[in-house]
């Protein structure tokens, strides 16, 4: 059985992601964000709904958090928080679901997208996603983003990393 | 000697060269490629085309998955009919709208009514090339509507007004400094602008604004699956994202090809497309939603609130007769990947402004072209050589070449012709089908036909004048003296005056073996039979003779054919019935040597691919296909063949210090050869044996079989095959001279183009150093 973390590990650095591997635990959380987040302007958090809330509790409480954040805020916060559905070990992508308030933006309209992934939650490839059995067959009911590094572009001559969304992808990996 | 290469001059916008259904303006597109863009489309589809190869290598069942794939493509376009039903309910039952457009026209009218409905203003669009098919744009800007386009490519040629020039990176024939060049001037900043940086950041901010403000969002889809109305985006900056998900209303626009059955049926294109693509295992954002999404619309400070809306259009646009037509069929498989143009060498040098139309570009694109078009808008499709480099690379495994020498084949039939050329055409041997080709067509089609008399005129100028007077009846001489019916050649079948012709040989292979022993048969040694075809026994009659000679020394029990086209030169025409013929004789020729237990050995590769490849198309069955495709070897691999059945080594045979011309060889495999894969075998025995070998990296040389001998193509095949000539340029100038191989006639005419000194084949070489 291969050691689906640490590939995933490896293939996300590679899609020029950031890994940071923390203990499941709502003061790890907390303080891994407040310590990505230091020195950006506003930090707003999707809700969960694959992992125990209380994980992401202590997070709440940080500075610059926006609680309730209109359109506007979107628009101009640094930091989106998400929670991953699941993750891909071959290219090291994470996957998140739309539906819940605030998915959607958070994984797409801030500069840093910090993404917390449970390490359960790995599959071993994409095509894994479309089988009726992983995951209880939920890959194949909802809206699902498969994202693999910070938004991308080579139109401008070099690649260029940071285009349309995120210019930073933060992957916390929930041992 | 051939004439120093010169630059072509000439140039014109891109949009003015668009439409290629006359043949002035694709000349003159290839002249303004050449020109302009070469240098960054080089760059740009080497770059995916490496990244290509290794990001396919990387997954361990991509075969499989290409079959997989392309069986799921196959079905749903035989299902289609049903699919676009079963989609239609999947889309409604969640609340969305389709609406499936026969035309182009129809495709703009309701998102024009769409947009009328909401009052829409600007409108934000992701990359899609059926929007660049209907000419979208034009028709929303005509009624006053803003569209901003957000992918950064297309930003860049909405800016410019340009086409596209590849699926993929519709700007890849940008490079940086002129993209810098081009903002300045439109946008009159002074801002530097002087990287990829800063440029990304200036378009960031032009385009934010429009996202955020947009009232539609408009993307393409690469698949729709019917099943759920699940639709599959591909993208790494994250604009389609945006489009999708910012403005209340989302407009998809997709050729109903892209429908596939189911949403689980996603898996293996989900893992082929982007390696095929970009060499990235996956894209940054893949999307699979099924809208209208259920996240409230975004509400910024001035913006009216809004229901979410979702609208599919479907567009039809030709695609369903496509499905009825039993050779353009194939061309739905597509999934616009790209693989097929990044992997063409005539693509690599001039891109989709030359090599495409108004919509689509590359190898595949002609097909798309006339299907949703015209078939003269497919006249570009004349640049597909049929080098074959992209088959493989094709992960639906559309085979392009054969849709192109269909298009080729339709299009020799639209010119009316006078009677006399009829009559000439059936001269010569032209099928009926065939004969109202050009004159150029006819002549290169049967080249055996004038080979045939060429050769049996040379053969009385050596016995009366010597060689110098073969040279005058070869038409290749240098002094001069032939200059008038190079001229008229030029004239008559645009046989271009700066290429060097080939000097017909003294003895035809056919003539020349009968005069070998036959050698001494060693037990267990295979049985074969040598296939004199038309360009090494009229062109190359040494390489035959080497091949003979080697085989038999080997102990092989050889016989050699008659010489008769198979069927490729009149195929790369595209004289389809030419073809068949020339196919249908030659296998029937060949029949009594299999019946006795022969193996087939062909020289030339793009002959010996004809047997492996293409004659699946030509022969009445598959069967018969197989029985010659199995038989078929390139001498190199029947040389071990003969070696692994006799129990010896290369090296027990062949002793590389003894090579006259040194132990550093540049190998150079032809293209075709490549494709069938009979082109490792030579590499990795040459180097068993001890030779120094480096072998060339481009996809193909530039001359292509008798492409690079016409005056169309000629400075596009000098273009090409600057790669290769660079490339031993560079090797020679670090490691010292070194001796050219390379197995096809037209690789070795156009490598001694570049450099004038011998060119070897691989068995003249091993036949020079076998321990005897």
């Amino acid at each position: 059985m291969p050691d689906l973390a640490a590939t995933f590990e490896q293939n996300a650095i590679d899609a020029a992601a950031t890994v940071w591997r923390i203990e499941r635990s709502p003061l790890a959380v907390r303080s891994a964000i407040e310590r990505a987040a230091e020195g950006l302007k506003g930090i707003v958090m999707s809700e969960a709904e694959f992992l125990a809330p209380q994980i992401l509790a202590g997070a709440r409480g940080l500075a610059g958090i926006i609680l309730k954040p209109d359109d506007e805020q979107l628009t101009t916060a640094g930091v989106g928080v998400t929670e991953a559905f699941a993750g891909i070990a071959s290219t090291g992508s994470v996957c998140v679901s739309l539906g819940r308030p605030l998915v959607g933006a958070t994984s797409l309209l801030m500069p840093l997208n910090i993404v917390l992934l449970a390490s359960e939650r790995i599959v071993e490839r994409p095509r894994d996603l479309f089988h009726p059995e992983c995951l209880k067959g939920e890959a194949l009911k909802r809206n699902l983003i498969v994202i693999t590094g910070p938004s991308a572009t080579a139109d401008m001559g070099p690649l260029v990393r940071g285009v349309h969304g995120p210019h930073r992808l933060l992957i916390l990996l929930l041992e | 000697m051939a004439e120093p290469y010169t630059k072509p001059a000439a140039v014109e916008a891109p949009r003015d060269v668009a439409n290629k259904a006359d043949k002035g303006r694709l000349l003159r597109a290839i002249r303004m490629a050449l020109e302009i863009e070469s240098p960054a489309v080089r760059r740009n589809t080497q770059e995916f085309n490496r990244g290509r190869y290794v990001a396919t290598a990387a997954i361990p069942d991509y075969d499989a998955l290409k079959d997989r794939a392309r069986a799921i493509k196959d079905k749903s376009i035989a299902q289609l009919p049903d699919l676009i039903q079963t989609l239609k309910k999947s889309v409604r039952a969640r609340g969305g709208h389709v609406f499936v457009a026969s035309t182009a026209e129809d495709a703009c009218r309701y998102i024009l009514d769409v947009c009328h409905w909401r009052a829409a203003k600007l409108v934000v669009k992701g990359k899609t090339i059926t929007s660049e098919e209907i000419h979208l744009n034009s028709v929303l800007e005509k009624d006053g509507i803003e569209v901003a386009e957000s992918d950064l490519a297309e930003f860049i040629l909405q800016v410019a007004n340009e086409q596209p020039s590849h699926f993929v990176g519709p700007a890849l024939h940008y490079s940086r400094e002129r993209i810098t060049a081009l903002f300045k001037r439109k946008f009159k900043t002074d801002l530097p602008l002087d990287t990829g940086e800063a440029l990304t950041r200036f378009a960031r901010e032009k385009l934010r604004d429009k996202f955020l403000y947009a009232d539609v969002g408009i993307t393409g889809a690469n698949l729709i699956a019917a099943d759920t109305g699940t639709i599959m985006l591909v993208e790494s900056e994250g604009n389609i994202r945006m489009s999708s998900f910012l403005p209340p209303v989302h407009i998809a626009i997709s050729g109903v090809e892209k429908i596939i059955p189911t949403r689980e049926e996603m898996a293996p294109f989900v893992e082929i497309l982007p390696p095929s693509a970009t060499g990235q295992a996956l894209a940054v954002y893949t999307s699979f939603i099924s809208p209208p999404l259920t996240d409230p619309v975004f509400l910024l400070p001035g913006k009216p609130s809004k229901e979410r809306e979702f609208h599919l259009v479907l567009v039809d646009n030709g695609r369903m007769k496509m499905r009825e037509d039993p050779v353009l069929k194939e061309a739905l498989d597509c999934i616009r990947c790209g693989a097929c143009l990044n992997s063409c060498a005539n693509f690599q040098t001039v891109g989709g402004h030359a090599f495409g139309g108004e919509a689509y570009s590359g190898g595949i694109g002609g097909s798309w072209e006339a299907g949703t078009g015209k078939l003269e808008n497919a006249r570009f499709s004349e640049m597909c050589t049929g080098c074959s480099r992209c088959v493989n690379q094709c992960p639906v495994r559309i085979d392009i070449p054969w849709l192109n020498e269909n298009l080729a084949d339709r299009m020799n039939r639209i010119e009316e012709r006078a009677p006399i050329h009829h009559v000439a055409a059936r001269f010569i041997g032209a099928a009926e089908n065939d004969r109202s080709s050009s004159v150029a067509k006819l002549f290169f089609g049967n080249y055996h036909y004038f080979a045939k008399w060429g050769a049996r005129i040379a053969s009385l100028a050596y016995r009366f004048g010597g060689e110098k007077l073969a040279r005058v009846a070869s038409l290749c001489d240098s002094t001069g003296r032939a200059k008038p019916m190079r001229l008229a050649l030029e004239q008559w079948v645009g046989l271009d005056r700066r290429r060097t012709l080939p000097i017909f040989p003294k003895n035809t292979l056919t003539h020349a073996v009968k005069r070998t022993a036959p050698g001494l048969v060693k037990p267990k040694a295979p049985k074969a039979v040598l296939f004199a075809d038309v360009f090494t026994n009229y062109g190359m009659a040494h390489r035959g003779v080497a091949a003979a000679n080697l085989l038999r020394a080997l102990g092989a029990d050889l016989v050699v054919s008659d010489c008769f086209p198979e069927g490729r030169a009149a195929l790369s025409q595209g004289m389809i019935a030419t073809a068949k013929n020339h196919a249908r004789r030659a296998t029937a020729e060949l029949d009594r040597y299999i019946g006795e237990g022969r193996d087939i050995v062909v020289v030339e590769p793009s002959s010996l691919a004809m047997f492996r490849r293409d004659m699946k198309h030509l022969l009445d069955s598959k069967d018969r296909f197989e029985r010659f495709r199995s038989r078929a070897f390139d001498p190199i691999e029947y040389v071990i063949k003969i070696l692994e059945k006799t129990g010896r080594k290369p090296v027990d045979v062949f002793d590389a210090s003894h090579s006259s011309v040194g132990k550093k060889l540049y190998l150079h495999t032809h293209c075709q050869q490549k494709t069938i894969g009979a082109d490792a075998p030579t590499e990795k025995l040459l180097r068993e044996i001890g030779f120094d070998v480096v072998t060339s990296k481009v996809e193909c040389c530039g001359m292509a079989g008798s492409f690079g001998y016409t005056t169309d193509y000629y400075d596009l095949s000098m273009a090409v095959g600057a790669d290769l000539i660079n490339h031993i340029i560079q090797q020679e100038r670090t490691g010292g001279q070194r001796t050219l191989v390379a197995s096809g006639t037209s690789c070795t005419e156009q490598l001694h183009a570049g450099f004038e000194r011998q060119v070897m084949h691989p068995v003249e070489l091993l036949y020079s150093i076998l321990k005897r």
